[in-house]
Formats: structure tokens, C-alpha cells, sequence
């Protein structure tokens, strides 16, 4: 089998091809770095079997990030591959020094050119671009699969000896290939220093690459359009009053159709539609069984939990839709300059902005897309951070419990939740920064690609993907977790039926014990205890997990608010600030098992470790503060907590304000250390 | 004379020549050296922020700590304290 590598700049259509010669369905987007790892898929042509390798995007053969390493070490460790290099049509001289560099090395390259947008900034003669670099250059649309059948035909092609005329220029001890990288500096291609180059040798290639590309453009070339990139949409997105309002603003009309107008609708529906599937089968079973545990088994545990979560579907899919709408829009290079200011206070970079908004779908594959970043401790704190942002699997939850309690006002409940994990991940961000994991010097690179719109197939692709990912977890996972957790409450450690012998569970014996470890967040119930242990592997089990403590059958979301209000309100949750606390709890405590595991494939054991255990103290003692502060606003009134509140917080900022004074008089004395403000003073 | 003419050419360069991260609004700059050749220089080189290069200032972020620049037709987001590095002159 014939291997073939898609190498290009980033955001240059690599995936979108990979996806459309091999049938795929990768993640992508229109942004820098959404691919950070190798994907391979064979396809078949004219009976001839290719291997394909889609690579992150790099610049040139020097890897200066993690996933460019991984690119370049693929490139660099297999010889006389094919390399289909995917061009930016209109960002053709950035992209083209890439080309440049692989054609240096002497790799048998095909130019595939791809037009992304229907406007166009070049008019190209590729027949003379070809003949000029001595490669196939072949035109292609990757997500409109045009020109794909000339590609795989260019595949069995051979190329003509490519010559570089600006190469005689450099001089120097070494010949070949070895100038070249001797010119380049690079330390991992000689690991020592070389000494017969110049010492702007850097420049020199640089400036020779771009010089014969210019040439190259100016031949077979002619610009018609605009700068790459630019758009009149960027006055009203990048204006620095306007730019953090607008962005509020699109993520409150996201949340609101997510989780309430047209979110909630479909869920109603797709609830009753499953009620209505289920009901004949439950009368079925109890006809067939009767009411035995067998009955039970099904009808609770299987039908019963897994409908509960299953109708949440529309709620999970729609909030990864919007969010992958933004993505193909190039929207988020935009936030990620807005929040450049903002999160570098606290000491993660503006690309956090991305892992973290994806880390409201799912926490798993957000973390992964923290490898993106340059700076080793921000890319740490970034995935430590992420699932403090509320994960789209916490929605069941806060849709039944704070339903529950809060009725319509559900929706200053849930906005207050993800509000809070926000928050949260700030204080720690800043605490992280100031101790443990302080950033080294930010280096904020970032190329804007151009505004576009997602294609409706693209759009029916993202949804059939996660749906098809949310069914296979409902169906293997949470399926197995129902089951397990039904048979840990309904038999007792002597394996005989609850129901009937009257025993304890071992599921509440379990919980029995551990439930004084949250009394002081004020809910010691075990049922509630183990509905946290089982959502460990999962979130989305932990409203299941309390359907099934409840009997409930499938589908009826409905009920299990009803139920935990009307019969179970003084078992489950003791008042309003208990539930609070729970919810808050659920927020933040340690994320599932698929994040954990990816955690630790990204930062390692160690922080993995670290990561867990702050989780649970951090949601213990927020939830703790939370149930204390409500708790005391139930009994003494709003009024008076509110003004004791605000006295201790100015006591604090008192007290903040003295340290930082005397500090910077200490500083002063001694004159060691001494600080940009302290050094204005003494100019 | 010439010589006298020379040191002025030469200073009113050196007045002319400031750093990129100082750079305003809207204004057109053309780089003239790098102050380093460390990896970030490495990456403005492949980016094609070359020596003789025009590089224009589109926009700033609010605390004007990231800039986005126009260079070789295309847009670029970068942060000002990297910016230190390339000195540029109006």
C-alpha cells in the first residue's frame, strides 16, 4: 500500500480533504490547530491502494510546537512518500514557503491548490506555476470534492527534478540539503552550533524563500482581491468597547436556545415520543414477568435510565451544533484576540478561549485541543481548567433538579451555574499562576482566516456525529453503569432482593457510610452519595441513577422533579440551599472517567493526580460556602446577610490593600527586586 | 560635508526607526532587523515578516496588548511583547 501525507499551513483544508478521499468524518473547523494528531484511512483508486496520513498544520520542516513535531517527525521519518501539499488559494505566498521547504528536501510533492472561498484574491496559471516548481499542481475544492479525481490521478505521476535557482546563493562548508538546515539554525537536525554560516542566516533563507515566491506570483499570478482575512463584520467584533458585549451576547442567544425555547421544545417531543414507545413495552413485560425484579431490572434500570438521559439528546446535540457553527466561522479566531488581554492576567493565553468554550460540549475532546498552545504551562492550566467549564452532559441535571426547585427561574439557576464554573476557573487560573504554574513569557500567534459559512451537509454531518457518539455512550456505558448500580441497590451484600427481604442495599450501605462526608454541604443522603459515586464514569448517570432510586419509568423526566419535590423533598434535599449546594457540587466536582484518562495522555500522571484532587476540594469547599451562605439567607433574611457579607469582603480588601503597600515600601528600601511601578517612582 | 550628511541620513534613521510593539494605528510600517534570533523570530521568518517587508497595523485589543497586523496580504495576530523583537521604521 502506497502511503501519501497531507501536509499544509494550518487552516489550509487538510482534514476536509482527508475526510472527502477517504469518506471520513473528522472534526474541523476554521480555525488555526484544530488537527493535533496523525489520522490514517486507506482509500482505493483505479485499483491501486493508498494509505492516506493527514498531519497538523505547520509553517516549514522546524517544529516549534508539540503537534508541529509530530507533523514534521512524520514528514521527516519516512522517505520518497507521496506529500499532497493542500494550498490556501487566496493565502498563496504564506503557503507556498511550506511548498519551499518540503521541495528543499527533496520530497515528491503534488500542489493541491483549494478553493475555500468563492471569492478569489489570486487568478492563478497553474499549468506555469507547475512547470516553474517542477511538481503536478493540481486545483482542487476539498469540501466540494472538485478536481479530486486529477489528485489521485496526479498520485501515480512522477515529478521532474526540482530546481531552486535563489539555493546557489547560499554558501558555506556543508553542501545540499546540510547548508540548507545549517542556514536554518536547526538544533535538532545537527545538535551542535554551526559556525560557517552567517549570522543572520535565518534572514537570508527566509528572505531568498519569499523573494522567489514573489517572483514566482508575479509570473503566474494576478491579484484581484482584498487582504486574506479582512472583513467589515471585524468593526463591530474587534471594536474594543463592542467586541466582549457582542460576544456575551452570542453566547446568551446559544444558551438560550439550547437549553429553553427551541431546545426545550424538541425535548418535550422526543419525551413523549419515548413515553409513548415505552409504555406498551412496560405493559408487556409486566404482563410476561410480572412484578418481579426481573420486571424491574428492565423496566427501571434499562428503559427507565437510559430513556431519562436519552431525552436530553436534542438539548446535547443542538449546544455542540452552535458550537461547531462558531467554529466554521471563524469567529473564534476572533475571541481568542479579544481574550488575549484578559486571560493573559491570569495567565493562559487567548487560545485557551477555544479549549475551554469546547469544554462546554464535551470536557474529553476539549482537553485534547489544549495542545495547540506554545507555552508548556499554559497548555497545563488550560486542561486542568476545562472541566470546570460546564460539560453538555451536566444538562440532565441541572434540567431536572434545579426544575425542580426553581421552576421558571430555572433559567438564572442554570446561567448562574455555568457563570459560577467560570468563576471558579479564573480564581484557580490566577492562584495556579501565582504558585505552581507560572507562564513563561506569552507568545500569542495567531492567523485571522476569513468569515465563512457553514455548509448545510456539514451542519447534518456535526449532528449525525455527536448524536451518533451521544447513542453509543447511552448504549454501552451509561447502559452498563444503569444495570450495575440497579443490582448494587436492589440485592444486599447477602444477594437477596431488597423488596421483598426488607435488607439494606449495598448501594445504600455504601452510601450510608460515606454520606457523613457531605453533611456539611447538606446533603447526607445515600442515595444522592452514590448518584455522585456512579456519576464518576459518567455524568449524565447521576439523574438516571435518581430516576431509578425513585421507580420512575422511562422517559418520564417529568416525575423525577415531581417525585424528588413533592414525596422525597425532606429525604433528598433538605431545603433550597442543599439543592443549590448539590448542583454546585455536581458542577465542579472531579470530571468523568473518559476526561481523567485524557487528562492524563495530555499532561501526565502527575497533574492528572493534581487535577482530581483540587476538583473535589474545590467543589466541596464552594458548595460548602454556597449551602452556608443560602442556608444563613433562609433563616436570618437576604438584608442582613448581604450587609455582613459586604463587611467581611471590605475587611479582606482592607487588609489586601495594607499587605500590598508595606510590600512595595520593602521593595523601595532595599531596592532588590524592584518592580515596574517602583522603578517610575525612582525615575 | 558628505560625512556630515551621512551621520544625519544616519540619525534621522535611527530617529525614525522604532520597535513594531510601538507602533500605531492604521499605520504602515517597513521592518528593518530583528533584535534576536530567537524560535519566535524563527516563526515571524516563516510567517513572512522578512527584512524589507511592509507590515501594516490593523487593530489593537483593548489594553492594546495584542496587535493584528496586515503582512503579505494577509492578517495576523500578535502579542505586543514579541513584538519588542522587530524594529521597524515609518
Amino acid at each position: 500500500m502506497k502511503e501519501v501525507l497531507l501536509v499544509g499551513n494550518p487552516n489550509s483544508g487538510k482534514t476536509t480533504l482527508f475526510n472527502s478521499l477517504t469518506s471520513s468524518n473528522e472534526h474541523i473547523g476554521n480555525w488555526h490547530g484544530v488537527t493535533v494528531e496523525t489520522k490514517q484511512k486507506a482509500f482505493e483508486f483505479e485499483g491501486e491502494k493508498f494509505l492516506l496520513v493527514d498531519t497538523p498544520g505547520i509553517y516549514s520542516l522546524c517544529a516549534l510546537s508539540f503537534e508541529e513535531e509530530v507533523a514534521v517527525n512524520t514528514i521527516l521519518s519516512k522517505k520518497n512518500q507521496k506529500i499532497i501539499n493542500i494550498c490556501d488559494k487566496n493565502n498563496l505566498q504564506r503557503n507556498l514557503y511550506l511548498t519551499l521547504c518540503l521541495l528543499e528536501r527533496g520530497c515528491d510533492v503534488i500542489l493541491a491548490i483549494n478553493e475555500i472561498d468563492k471569492k478569489s484574491i489570486y487568478k492563478i496559471d497553474y499549468k506555469q506555476l507547475g512547470e516553474k516548481l517542477g511538481v503536478e499542481v493540481v486545483c482542487i475544492n476539498a469540501e466540494k470534492k472538485v478536481g479530486l479525481f486529477d489528485l489521485k490521478k496526479a498520485l501515480s505521476k512522477k515529478n521532474k527534478k526540482t530546481k531552486l535557482p535563489y539555493l546557489k546563493q547560499l554558501s558555506g562548508e556543508l553542501q545540499g540539503y546540510d547548508l540548507i538546515k545549517a542556514y536554518e539554525k536547526d538544533e535538532k537536525y545537527f545538535k551542535q552550533e554551526i559556525s560557517s554560516v552567517p549570522d543572520d542566516s535565518l534572514e537570508i533563507i527566509a528572505k531568498l524563500r519569499y523573494g522567489y515566491i514573489e517572483e514566482l506570483l508575479s509570473s503566474c499570478t494576478k491579484k484581484t482581491g482584498d487582504v486574506y482575512g479582512k472583513s467589515r463584520l471585524d468593526r463591530i467584533f474587534l471594536n474594543k468597547w463592542l467586541a466582549l458585549p457582542m460576544f456575551l451576547l452570542v453566547l446568551s442567544i446559544i444558551f438560550y436556545l439550547t437549553f429553553f425555547s427551541l431546545g426545550s421544545f424538541l425535548s418535550d417531543i422526543l419525551q413523549n415520543f419515548l413515553s409513548w414507545v415505552t409504555r406498551p413495552l412496560t405493559d408487556w413485560l409486566f404482563d410476561v414477568c410480572g412484578n418481579t425484579w426481573i420486571f424491574d431490572l428492565f423496566n427501571v434500570a434499562i428503559l427507565g435510565g437510559v430513556a431519562t438521559v436519552l431525552s436530553f439528546l436534542p438539548q446535547v446535540v443542538l449546544l455542540f451544533f452552535f458550537l461547531s457553527i462558531l467554529e466554521d466561522s471563524g469567529y473564534m479566531a476572533r475571541i481568542a484576540f479579544v481574550f488575549e488581554d484578559i486571560l493573559g492576567r491570569i495567565g493562559l493565553s487567548g487560545k485557551s478561549v477555544y479549549t475551554l468554550l469546547m469544554g462546554f460540549g464535551c470536557s474529553t475532546s476539549a482537553i485534547m485541543t489544549a495542545r495547540n498552545m506554545d507555552d508548556k504551562n499554559a497548555k497545563i492550566k488550560t486542561a486542568i481548567l476545562c472541566p470546570y467549564m460546564s460539560c453538555s452532559a451536566k444538562i440532565p441535571i441541572y434540567t431536572v433538579l434545579g426544575g425542580a426547585f426553581f421552576g421558571a427561574s430555572n433559567l438564572l439557576c442554570i446561567i448562574g451555574l455555568y457563570l459560577l464554573g467560570v468563576v471558579v476557573a479564573i480564581a484557580i487560573s490566577k492562584i495556579l499562576d501565582s504558585t505552581i504554574l507560572k507562564s513563561e513569557k506569552q507568545s500569542f500567534i495567531l492567523e485571522f482566516p476569513p468569515y465563512r459559512t457553514t455548509s448545510l451537509k456539514r451542519v447534518f454531518k456535526t449532528l449525525w456525529k455527536n448524536t451518533k457518539s451521544f447513542l453509543l455512550k447511552v448504549g454501552s456505558v451509561m447502559l452498563s453503569m444503569n444495570v450495575i448500580i440497579w443490582l448494587l441497590s436492589a440485592f444486599s451484600f447477602k444477594f437477596s432482593y431488597v423488596a421483598t427481604s426488607g435488607e439494606p442495599s449495598m448501594l445504600e450501605s455504601i452510601g450510608k457510610f460515606l454520606a457523613p462526608i457531605f453533611t456539611p454541604l447538606g446533603f447526607n443522603n445515600w442515595a444522592i452519595v452514590s448518584a455522585l459515586l456512579a456519576g464518576l464514569v459518567a455524568k449524565e448517570v447521576v439523574v438516571s441513577s435518581i430516576a431509578m432510586f425513585n421507580g420512575i419509568d422511562a422517559g418520564a423526566t417529568k416525575l423525577i422533579s415531581e417525585s424528588i419535590l413533592v414525596s422525597s423533598n425532606l429525604v433528598y434535599f433538605s431545603s433550597v440551599s442543599s439543592i443549590l449546594s448539590f448542583l454546585v457540587f455536581c458542577l465542579l466536582y472531579t470530571p468523568c472517567v473518559a476526561s481523567i484518562s485524557m487528562l492524563n495522555h495530555e499532561i501526565g500522571k502527575k497533574w492528572t493526580l493534581f487535577s482530581v484532587v483540587l476538583q473535589f476540594f474545590t467543589a466541596y469547599l464552594v458548595s460548602f460556602v454556597i449551602y452556608t451562605i443560602s442556608f444563613a439567607i433562609e433563616i436570618f433574611g437576604f438584608v442582613k446577610i448581604f450587609l455582613l457579607l459586604l463587611a467581611i469582603l471590605s475587611i479582606i480588601l482592607a487588609i489586601w490593600f495594607v499587605v500590598r503597600k508595606v510590600r512595595k515600601k520593602e521593595i523601595c528600601a532595599n531596592c532588590e527586586g524592584c518592580k515596574k511601578s517602583c522603578n517610575k517612582r525612582r525615575k | 560635508m558628505a560625512n556630515f550628511l551621512e551621520y544625519f541620513f544616519f540619525a534621522l534613521i535611527i530617529y525614525y526607526m522604532i520597535t513594531l510593539d510601538k507602533g500605531k494605528l492604521k499605520k504602515e510600517y517597513k521592518i528593518e532587523k530583528f533584535l534576536d534570533h530567537s524560535t519566535i523570530v524563527r516563526r515571524f521568518l516563516e510567517l513572512g515578516l522578512t527584512v524589507g517587508q511592509k507590515v501594516k497595523v490593523v487593530a489593537t485589543s483593548l489594553q492594546k496588548k495584542v496587535f493584528l497586523i496586515e503582512v503579505r496580504g494577509y492578517l495576523l495576530s500578535i502579542r505586543t511583547s514579541l513584538l519588542e523583537k522587530v524594529v521597524v521604521s515609518q
